[in-house]
């Protein structure tokens, strides 16, 4: 794949390897170990003429480390380390990655573990061919390329992305084993891009316009509409996450970002914007993420992913190793504003303590929460409940039958419950 | 108090003005980024379909052609009866979140079609085939009760399904009637 232009040319640096000791590079080259044995000896050497000869605390245990290999551009990491997407897809196009919450730590998730959700599978896109369409109901209809668009003033947020099935399996009743299952289908980046405020503002948006059509450059040209209101709000289109350019499936070299509201809507691999007066009610946003209601209503768009948590640690799968002391440690979330309370119980609902926010607390985002914990051995169950700046708290799972009707799928945002058995052993209750 | 607050203003106005130059001088500035383009080089891009009719192409299909089309091209994923196949990832059309039923507008229906199917060859299928795909899936669902039904820009747009004065803006949801009225 070719990568052009001024914005995505790499800097290209050779290692020098000039390295200060003579017939050292011979030596690694022939035989590695061999120079290893010189260059402990030449220590020991060096270290026999000096006062600290005795003190072999200062020998490290394990000598010098593997050799820096020059052709190692982008670190991995450990290999003890084995936290993983959980993969599922029944035809191969569409499906995704679960994000393994029950190993994650602070409020970021890293770029590999973000979770995906595809309608055709991941496209492969040159940046230098890519282009981006904004028309319809604006003064000037223009078309971008991504040179444009990183020319245009920058934008950073961190925002969780959640998916409106996230949970779906749960409403049933409790299903996934670990939280990776229950809730693995959101996520937390720093998203760098241009804002939809200062692209329609360019164009300069008519006076009729209220809405927005949003279009991928997938294989299933995926649509969602989009409100004005919200575009003009705090959306933007976001080349970058975490400090370097969208991984593929996360949308490269292009996707909108619409905080807060469901991650169908944050349209990847974008290239179309059309400005418009009425929603489309798209395959997307008819049926599909709409909410059940009783007397066979159906809530449209059901935009808001509303405040919720969940306790990763300890969580379904994991096993207490005896009575004593635990961190309980999860993420609150909500799509309306700033998380502003995480409540803990210890004891299945009883009674509830306030779990300290760990920071930043940013609107719109995962907050880490943490509470000490003593478990005193016996049989309980905890569980968390999110209460954001807008006042609302997340529901139970009997306050979301009575709004969504039992087979209510999209939208889960109900308390999650973790059952502790004596013998440790976590499981979910749901 | 304002005299206070316009001081700080002035103040800002000028380390603005000082550190950004005129770049930054008014919101509305205009950045002169991107290319004007028009209705030919538009049309290359714009494919969808409003609610209202705009955009369906020309071209009609009927039951049969779509009957046709979905056994070699759709059967395998949907099922022989709209059923879906679960290990090819295909729900039921019938029922649920994929309820043909329940689409509040049939342009919604021939837009995804044309746009999205079939999973493995997107695009491919002509507007005849597309029109005649919705006609039989809207026979076969029973929304409409006409086995030679043929489908056009006209007919689509004119079809009023059933279940559209089911779906609410609920006033227990963020997103409200005003919502979509006012904004």
């Amino acid at each position: 794949m070719k990568i052009g232009g001024v914005f995505y040319c790499q800097i290209r640096f050779e290692p020098s390897y000039s390295i200060p000791i003579s017939g050292r590079k011979i030596i690694m080259k022939t035989n590695r170990r061999h120079f290893m044995k010189a260059g402990m000896a030449m220590s020991t050497a060096l270290l026999a003429d000096s006062a600290l000869a005795q003190d072999t605390t200062l020998i490290p245990s394990r000598g010098p480390g593997e050799m820096i290999d020059s052709s190692v551009t982008y670190a991995d990491r450990s290999p003890f380390v084995k936290d993983a997407k959980m993969r599922g897809s029944a035809n191969g196009l569409s499906g995704g990655g679960f994000t393994p919450l029950q190993h994650s730590r602070g409020m970021v998730t890293p770029s590999g573990l973000h979770f995906e959700v595809h309608h055709s599978g991941v496209p492969e896109i040159d940046p230098s061919e890519h282009k981006l369409l904004i028309h319809g109901l604006v003064d000037d209809e223009k078309i971008f390329t991504m040179e444009d668009l990183l020319r245009f003033p920058s934008v950073s947020h961190f925002h969780f992305l959640e998916c409106a099935g996230n949970g779906m399996g749960e409403w049933m009743g409790p299903r996934g084993k670990t939280v990776q299952q229950t809730h693995g289908l959101t996520s937390c980046s720093e998203w760098t891009g241009v804002t939809l405020k200062v692209l329609l503002n360019e164009l300069g948006v008519r006076g009729d316009a209220k809405w927005l059509l949003a279009e991928g450059d997938d294989g299933a040209r995926m649509t969602r509409s989009i409100p004005l209101w919200k575009a003009m709000d705090d959306a933007f289109l976001a080349y970058a996450q975490n400090g370097e350019f969208l991984r593929p499936e996360q949308g490269f070299p292009l996707r909108l970002i619409v905080p807060g509201f469901e991650g169908n809507m944050n349209v990847k691999w974008i290239r179309r914007l059309e400005v418009g007066d009425k929603p489309w009610w798209t395959h997307h946003e008819n049926t599909e993420y709409a909410d059940p209601r009783p007397k066979d209503e159906i809530r449209a768009f059901s935009f808001y992913m509303e405040a919720r948590s969940v306790i990763t640690s300890p969580s379904g799968g994991m096993k207490l190793n005896g009575a004593g002391f635990y961190e309980i440690s999860g993420l609150g979330w909500s799509g309306a504003g700033t998380v502003s309370k995480v409540e803990i119980s210890t004891n299945d609902g009883k009674t509830w303590q306030d779990a300290s926010l760990q920071g930043p607390v940013l609107p719109k985002c995962h907050t880490r929460f943490t509470h000490p914990w003593r478990w005193d051995g016996k049989e309980t169950t905890i569980l968390s409940r999110c209460t954001d700046d807008t006042g609302y708290t997340q529901p139970t799972y009997d306050e979301m039958y009575k709004l969504q009707g039992p087979i209510g799928m999209m939208h889960n945002n109900a308390i999650q419950k973790w059952h502790v058995a004596q013998d440790g052993k976590i499981t979910n209750v749901r | 108090m304002f005299a206070k607050h316009s001081k700080i203003i002035t103040i800002t106005a000028i380390a603005t003005s000082l550190s950004f130059g005129a770049l930054y001088a008014t919101a509305q500035e205009k950045y002169g980024i991107g290319t004007s383009v028009g209705p030919d080089e538009i049309a290359k891009y714009d494919n969808d379909i409003h609610i209202d009719g705009t955009g369906l192409p020309e071209g009609s299909g009927n039951v049969a052609l779509g009957r046709e089309i979905y056994e070699y091209q759709c059967a395998l994923c949907h099922g022989e009866k709209l059923e879906g196949i679960r290990e090819m990832g295909a729900q039921t059309l019938h029922e649920g979140r994929r309820d043909i039923k329940k689409l509040p507008y049939a342009t919604s229906l021939f837009d995804f079609i044309r746009r999205a199917m079939p999973l493995t060859d997107p695009g491919t299928l002509s507007n005849d085939e597309a029109y005649g795909l919705t006609a039989f899936l809207l026979v076969e669902t029973g929304v409409i009760n006409d086995p030679n039904l043929t489908l056009d820009a006209e007919s689509v747009k004119a079809i009023k399904m059933p279940n559209r004065d089911k779906f609410i803006i609920d006033p227990a949801s963020r997103f409200t009637a005003k919502d979509l009225e006012d904004k």
